[in-house]
């Protein structure tokens, strides 16, 4: 049997230092690559995770039609884009009045 | 399509314009960070031959459907243009316009350029000094975590921080960079 382990959640001590060594271990693995390393892992990581959201999108609808699919994923981030620009891109720039 | 087959596109396109450019957003983020993944190619582009948006955007017409509307950035009223991809996966090019604001300029006339082997080709890219800068001016979250990260991977031993201080100062983000550097944790 496993020894009871503490909650860190219970514990903010706890757990700024769990999310310290998490944190750490990132910043020390891409200190270990090159900047060249470090693009080519932005381009794989982008790959993946459309990829991903794809699957997850036509599993979770039951869709099999893979452009569908895509159709889906365009929805999904363009719903996301505007929650992050909200308030952050206008189509008119202000007059000197304004 | 591939997002590095994407950017190597609208490079060449900015290329076969001549029109001066650099990458940003999550590629200069993933440079000299954390690398993680984006949704856009992001691309400022230089207005010394002309409304580079047309020629770019012209150029790009059989890969990616652009609003036809240009936005303004409300902090710094720069102006952008978005398209996205027409093959899948939906990725968005986001075309900014080099404008008349001095840290622009400089972030801009600083850039570097380096070789990718995904790429196939050379791309310039800001430095991270004007990555971290640049990032804490936006001062989204996703932005602020950015600029820690860059922050913590190059370490602030090895950055121009006088130089960050400086435009931090201008831009009235000290108080974001000192955060930053308190956010991250100690290395040994």
């Amino acid at each position: 049997m496993l020894p009871a382990m503490n909650n860190p959640h219970e514990d903010p001590a706890a757990l700024k230092a769990l999310q310290d060594d998490i944190y750490r271990e990132k910043i020390l693995r891409a200190r270990k690559q090159t900047p060249a390393e470090r693009l080519a892992d932005v381009f794989e990581l982008t790959n993946v995770v459309f990829a991903r959201m794809h699957a997850g999108a036509m599993w979770q609808l039951g869709i099999e039609d893979p452009d569908k699919g895509w159709q889906i994923v365009h929805q999904r981030l363009n719903r996301l884009q505007k929650l992050h620009d909200r308030g952050r891109f206008v189509h008119q720039k202000p007059g000197p009045n304004a | 399509m591939t997002v590095e087959a994407l950017a190597a596109i609208v490079i060449t396109a900015c290329e076969a314009e001549g029109v001066d450019h650099m990458l940003t957003g999550a590629f200069a983020t993933g440079l000299y960070g954390i690398p993680r993944s984006t949704k856009d190619v992001d691309v400022v582009l230089s207005v010394a031959v002309g409304d580079p948006f047309s020629k770019v955007v012209s150029r790009l017409a059989d890969v990616a459907d652009f609003d036809g509307q240009v936005q303004f950035d409300t902090l710094t009223w720069g102006k952008r243009i978005v398209g996205v991809s027409k093959a899948p996966p939906p990725l968005k090019v986001e075309l900014f316009e080099l404008f008349d604001d001095p840290f622009v300029q400089s972030q801009f006339f600083r850039k570097v350029r380096m070789f990718s082997e995904q790429l196939q080709r050379s791309a310039w890219l800001p430095t991270p000094e004007d990555v971290v800068v640049q990032k804490l001016r936006w001062g989204r979250n996703k932005d602020l975590d950015d600029a820690r990260d860059v922050l913590a991977v190059q370490g602030p031993e090895t950055l121009d921080m006088a130089y960050i201080e400086t435009w931090c100062r201008t831009h009235g983000t000290e108080d974001r960079l000192r955060t930053a550097l308190e956010g991250i944790p100690p290395l040994e």
